[in-house]
């Protein structure tokens, strides 16, 4: 088993990363011109092609970012004729942070973002499996499982709205017939947060299951055959042969879901309205609410300069583990 | 795949793997099957209980009420002209972006690429509050160009790591020659490898076009008034005086989900490899 392992993972870099390739073609260019200039055009070249989508990206988010801390570290005034910016003032996020609600708005968040990722991936490989090993039916379910995750957001959480509602509502009804109560799904916090999840996974669990169907076409037949050699059971060679090519393709897939979750807002604008009380409010939702109701838009920054914080921690965190583990591979 | 002893007979077809990929397909599409019905439901029926899957007696007047009374066509026109914009936008600056990135030797390349994926997933609701500040101090809130200028920047970053992908994969010879034969890089871009671009183009379209129809938060608080809400803002706000009027609501819905759902079935090959780009290919 070992062998034949450990061949699988000496290819894996090269197939993995087709940088290979990428650095030959660049370096044959080079070859081609050998002179300093004629690089340095192409290196300008280069910089010029990149530069227009480069600006625009820059300039609509890390401007507004700069913007943001500017605006949560300062007295900001609104006035017929614009902004006035006042004194500096660490008091926004001072109440930001002694906030109850911001408190309640991030655990809601958090908690929504665990679960529902975590269900979506067990549900998503599960669902990858099956599909393997479907024969010609396969690409049809593929194509179908591709509507719900095209839907709009929106729709999503009305069509769901719908089917929780308390009186003619089609899952309220088959609660009543099965567990003979009749429960108001979406007027109690805790059902109304598991409704939440419920949809998020029913809308991204077709991304998170094609993702690793490509992951599962990538590991060769081999390091199967080579387990069953040693005698391994379905369950073992899941856990010790699957899950571990798996790794690499399910992280990145598993860092959109987090990110995304994290800035959830569609979802609890139409389904709760951030309700019960505020029990699915999200710190999107949250921010959108300091700033459009209460015209708070030096909390409405510190809310935002927050989330940016946390996501980029959270996306630097992520990146650094999942390139150490993709050295390891390397080097192994 | 191959593994797999063949059967014979009926076991051949009723066995779990077949019966769960029935339950996916069930589950995936049931919901979508109870939209398309209920729009088709009269108002008496839709709030019937027990619900039942098809309507007894199918009446288009939701979509009557929905085209004349709501105006989905104005939310439709607008959604078509911001999310065809954007995504013209983002597919022209990404290729070029892309190809550079793919191709040409920029220093410091990985780091772009690296900032480039932590701002496709940079939640909107981060930069709402200056953004929103900055369009209303130069007039752009409820126009088009207000949606199309973030909706481009927002979605390019992911267009760019798609299109420089599937580019580094095209063989270098075909660039080369076009070089030795005289072509300045803009027309070895544009006559040698927009042409080869061809499927990576579709799939930063697909993904972009997708985004772009979808999105809420910005188009919500950016172009909330009547004449230049996109149909999720449209469908998010529909509302009447005693209920919510989801007869009408799903009529709408249905006017929304068509096209995107025509579009994503004939692209699927391309939306399933936009989709693993990140994961498989980076």
């Amino acid at each position: 088993m070992s062998s034949a392992l450990q061949s699988k993972k000496a290819q894996a870099p090269s197939n993995g990363a087709d940088g290979g390739t990428r650095a030959d073609a660049s370096q044959r260019f080079s070859r081609t011109t050998p002179r300093g200039s004629a690089a340095r055009r192409r290196a300008r070249t280069g910089w010029l092609f990149a530069s227009p989508a480069l600006l625009v990206v820059a300039a609509v988010t890390v401007f507004p970012v700069i913007f943001s801390l500017v605006l949560s570290f300062c007295e900001v005034r609104l006035e017929y004729g614009g902004l006035r910016l006042g004194s500096p003032t660490l008091g926004h996020y001072e109440a930001l942070l002694t906030h109850a609600e911001w408190y309640r708005a991030l655990a809601f968040t958090l908690g929504f973002t665990i679960v529902s990722v975590l269900v979506e991936l067990i549900l998503g490989t599960l669902i990858a499996l099956v599909l393997e090993r479907l024969g010609a039916a396969r690409g049809w379910i593929l194509a179908l499982l591709l509507l719900p995750w095209a839907l709009i957001n929106v729709i999503a959480a009305q069509l769901w709205s719908y089917l929780f509602n308390s009186t003619y509502g089609a899952v309220s009804w088959l609660c009543e017939q099965v567990l003979g109560c009749h429960p108001d799904i979406l007027g109690q916090p805790v059902p109304a947060m598991a409704a939440m999840v419920a949809v998020d996974v029913w809308k991204t669990t077709p991304f998170v299951a094609i993702v690793v169907l490509a992951g599962l076409m990538l590991v060769p037949g081999d390091v199967y055959e080579a387990a069953e050699i040693d005698g391994a059971n379905a369950w073992t060679t899941f856990w010790k042969v699957t899950l571990p090519q798996l790794r690499p393709v399910v992280s990145i897939a598993v860092l959109f879901r987090i990110l995304q979750a994290f800035g959830i807002f569609d979802l609890p604008f139409v389904l709760t309205q951030g309700g019960p009380g505020t029990a699915t409010q999200s710190v999107a939702i949250l921010g959108h609410r300091l700033l459009f109701q209460n015209l708070d838009f030096g909390g409405g920054a510190a809310v935002a300069v927050t989330t940016a914080a946390m996501v980029m921690g959270c996306c630097l965190l992520f990146l650094r583990v999942f390139r150490a583990h993709v050295d390891e591979e390397g080097r192994a | 795949m191959s593994r797999h002893v063949p059967r014979t007979g009926v076991r051949r077809y009723v066995n779990v793997v077949n019966l769960g990929g029935l339950l996916i397909a069930v589950c995936a599409t049931l919901p979508l099957v109870w939209m398309a019905s209920a729009s088709l439901k009269g108002p008496g029926e839709i709030s019937a209980t027990p619900p039942s899957l098809l309507p007894a007696h199918p009446t288009l007047d939701n979509y009557g009420t929905a085209f004349f009374r709501n105006g989905i066509g104005q939310y439709f026109l607008n959604s078509v002209v911001v999310a065809g914009l954007s995504t013209a936008l983002i597919l022209s600056l990404a290729f070029f972006a892309g190809y550079a990135l793919a191709r040409l030797p920029l220093r410091g390349r990985g780091a772009v690429m690296t900032a480039l994926l932590m701002l496709s997933v940079f939640p909107p609701i981060a930069l709402l509050v200056p953004l929103f500040l900055m369009e209303r101090q130069v007039g752009l809130l409820n126009s088009y160009p207000g949606l199309v200028i973030p909706y481009v920047a927002l979605n390019l970053p992911f267009a760019i790591w798609i299109m420089r992908n599937y580019l580094s994969g095209i063989p270098g010879e075909l660039e080369e020659a076009a070089l030795v034969d005289g072509a300045g890089p803009l027309r070895t871009a544009v006559t040698v490898i927009l042409p080869l671009a061809r499927p990576g183009l579709f799939t930063a379209g697909v993904f972009s076009f997708t985004a772009t129809w979808s999105e809420f938060l910005l188009a919500l608080t950016f172009n909330g008034s009547d004449d230049r809400r996109t149909v999720s803002v449209g469908i998010a706000l529909f509302t009447s005086q005693y209920q919510v009027p989801y007869g009408v609501i799903f009529a709408g819905a249905m006017v929304a989900t068509v096209p995107i759902a025509v579009l994503v079935l004939i692209f699927r090959r391309s939306v399933v490899s936009g989709m693993t780009t990140g994961a498989v290919k980076g």
